[in-house]
């Protein structure tokens, strides 16, 4: 794999901030701006799908995360009366509360074991959203407040709230960045590749994909909370394992060797081309689901390995995925 | 006592891989495993690293108990392990499987000098730093294996079969290796198909069949050994020794 130039990587990563940040001068189309933020939420969960794959673990209870994320801050905020800017990181650390105790039980155990453990996590979640009416029972919880105004700024408008998300998800990128980039980004693609090896090499298993578990939680879980007070409306079925696929689909769909891109490219996908071609709910699936098979059957790499499979943009900027930037690396060859 | 393994025992599903297997290994040595496929030497490394479960005894290091000890732990207390088949991690460079090596250790700086002294002990290894594991010929990927073992600071180095599949320089490359680190004051246990070369580098060496040591000794003495000669140096018995 091509190392990119992290020079251009970072000019073109400040050009589509500054896009995006001017993004609601351009339009003021309301339904664009909510798919935007849309996609932004659902680049969240794919970044936290991803992170576990990172580690080699395949989980299919994302949307059970996020739903944790969800239903902890509307509660905190309608039942406790808690701030909402309180309540977001609380929903976090709660959803990675949750991730550590089914982690220490299902962790262990990688491969097809982990796949299904997860769903079943994912299936419990909705179930018990579902069935206490502590959580607002299967009608879901309703009226949830938008998040708190600071000072003038009000977050009743979908620019306001696109500005949050946004904010949401460039800290989100850059702490995901910051780990992969690190010892332990280092230690989890060890494992990825070749765990047994790893455990020779002193790397503990069991921890680190525990941490990585957490962490992708709390991801998810802070997309959870910033959706429950922009949708305002909870149900149970929004975080069925039906959304956990989708979330998947974002990471494969983007790449799933690019732990970052990958799941921006493919949760913009996602979320714009079906609505694009105004394709009606109960087909959506089915075309989604039609494209992904050709997918791994055609492009297992994922739209992001384009470029190197056809010998293009060999030292162009798509051609980097985090793993493949170490930073320390460069350090070290300097010295003889 | 330095290391000692105390009649353990090892099963694969119903197949018997070690049974009652006991060795001591003294601080500084050399000792060669020999025996031929399926003997149980590889066995008897992971059960010290503990990368296979063992019952009806135990292993001592240093005083400590290494019965359930995780291998990352084992790592940690001085033992590394170089896996047989030249394991590297192919889509990361050389530098970054060599850093993976020193994981444990926080201290940067000693980690820096160590790697210099690495690149200098295997300079083929500092030519190739910024390519990719996977890109390395054979002979190459494992010094790289037996590289990064060493950026765990070791005090004991479990080599399994690192000649396996070189060219006749290479291997006489990786002797010239394998003593260096001895040399350094690392102890070293060898599993070598090439028993000849393993008995002309080690000070003693444990002959391993069907799970069983069979035989144990001086390594110059084995060497002499009208039985090992014939199982396994093959016919040539007017060799010196």
């Amino acid at each position: 794999m091509n190392r990119g130039n992290p020079k251009k990587v970072l000019i073109i990563l400040g050009c589509v901030c500054l896009l995006l940040a001017f993004l609601p001068v351009f339009t003021d189309s309301r339904y664009f701006m909510h798919l935007v933020i849309m996609t932004c939420v659902n680049i969240m969960l794919g970044l936290s799908f991803s992170m576990l794959f990172s580690t080699g673990l395949i989980t299919m209870g994302a949307a059970g995360f996020w739903g944790i994320g969800a239903y902890t801050s509307a509660l905190l905020v309608l039942k406790a009366g808690l701030s909402f800017w309180i309540a977001l990181p609380l929903a976090a650390l709660m959803t990675a509360l949750v991730a550590f105790v089914v982690g220490i039980v299902i962790v262990r155990a990688p491969g097809v074991a982990f796949i299904i453990q997860t769903m079943v996590v994912n299936m419990i979640l909705v179930q018990v959203f579902g069935h206490f009416e502590f959580f607002g029972g299967w009608a879901g919880l309703l009226d949830i407040p938008a998040p708190n105004p600071i000072g003038p700024i009000t977050f009743t408008s979908k620019t306001a709230n696109y500005y949050l998300i946004l904010v949401l998800l460039l800290v989100n990128i850059l702490g995901f960045y910051a780990l992969y980039t690190s010892r332990v980004g280092r230690a989890w693609s060890a494992i990825r590749l070749n765990a047994r090896l790893a455990e020779t090499l002193s790397v503990d298993i069991f921890r680190y994909r525990l941490a990585a578990f957490m962490i992708s939680a709390a991801g998810a879980g802070l997309a959870g909370s910033f959706y429950a007070h922009y949708f305002q409306t909870l149900e149970p079925n929004m975080f069925n394992v039906f959304k956990s696929i989708y979330v998947q689909i974002y990471s494969i769909l983007g790449g799933l060797n690019f732990y970052i891109l990958g799941p921006v490219i493919g949760a913009a996908i996602i979320t714009f081309v079906p609505e694009l071609l105004r394709v009606g709910k109960e087909i959506e699936p089915i075309m989604t689901g039609t494209v992904l098979i050709f997918l791994v059957i055609f492009l297992p790499g994922g739209i992001l390995s384009l470029p190197e499979r056809i010998g293009f943009f060999r030292n162009g900027p798509m051609a980097s995925s985090p793993e493949k930037v170490p930073v320390e690396t460069e350090k070290k060859e300097g010295a003889p | 006592m330095f290391l000692q393994v105390n009649n353990i025992s090892v099963r694969y599903g119903k197949a018997e891989a070690l049974r009652n297997v006991s060795m001591r290994v003294d601080k500084g040595e050399i000792v060669s495993l020999i025996g031929s496929n399926g003997a149980g030497k590889t066995t008897t490394l992971r059960s010290i690293s503990g990368l296979v479960p063992y019952y009806g005894g135990e292993i001592v290091f240093q005083g400590r108990r290494l019965n359930g000890v995780a291998p990352h732990e084992i790592v940690g207390m001085g033992i590394a392990h170089v896996p047989e088949g030249r394991r590297v991690f192919s889509s990361m460079t050389v530098t970054e499987n060599l850093e993976l090596g020193a994981y444990l250790r926080n201290d940067r700086a000693s980690v820096t000098r160590d790697l210099d002294r690495i690149y200098t002990s295997f300079p083929v290894l500092n030519n190739r730093a910024r390519q990719k594991a996977g890109s390395l010929s054979g002979g190459e990927q494992q010094m790289l294996a037996i590289a990064r073992a060493l950026m765990a600071s070791p005090t004991v180095l479990l080599l399994d079969e690192p000649s396996l599949g070189l060219s006749p320089k290479l291997v006489r490359e990786v002797a010239r290796i394998v003593l260096d680190i001895n040399g350094q004051g690392v102890t070293i246990i060898l599993i070598e198909q090439n028993a000849r070369m393993a008995l002309r580098l080690s000070h003693r060496a444990y002959i391993l069949e069907l799970g069983q040591i069979i035989l144990e000794g001086n390594a110059k003495e084995l060497i002499n050994d009208e039985k090992v000669k014939k199982a396994y140096l093959g016919s040539t018995q007017g060799e010196k020794s």
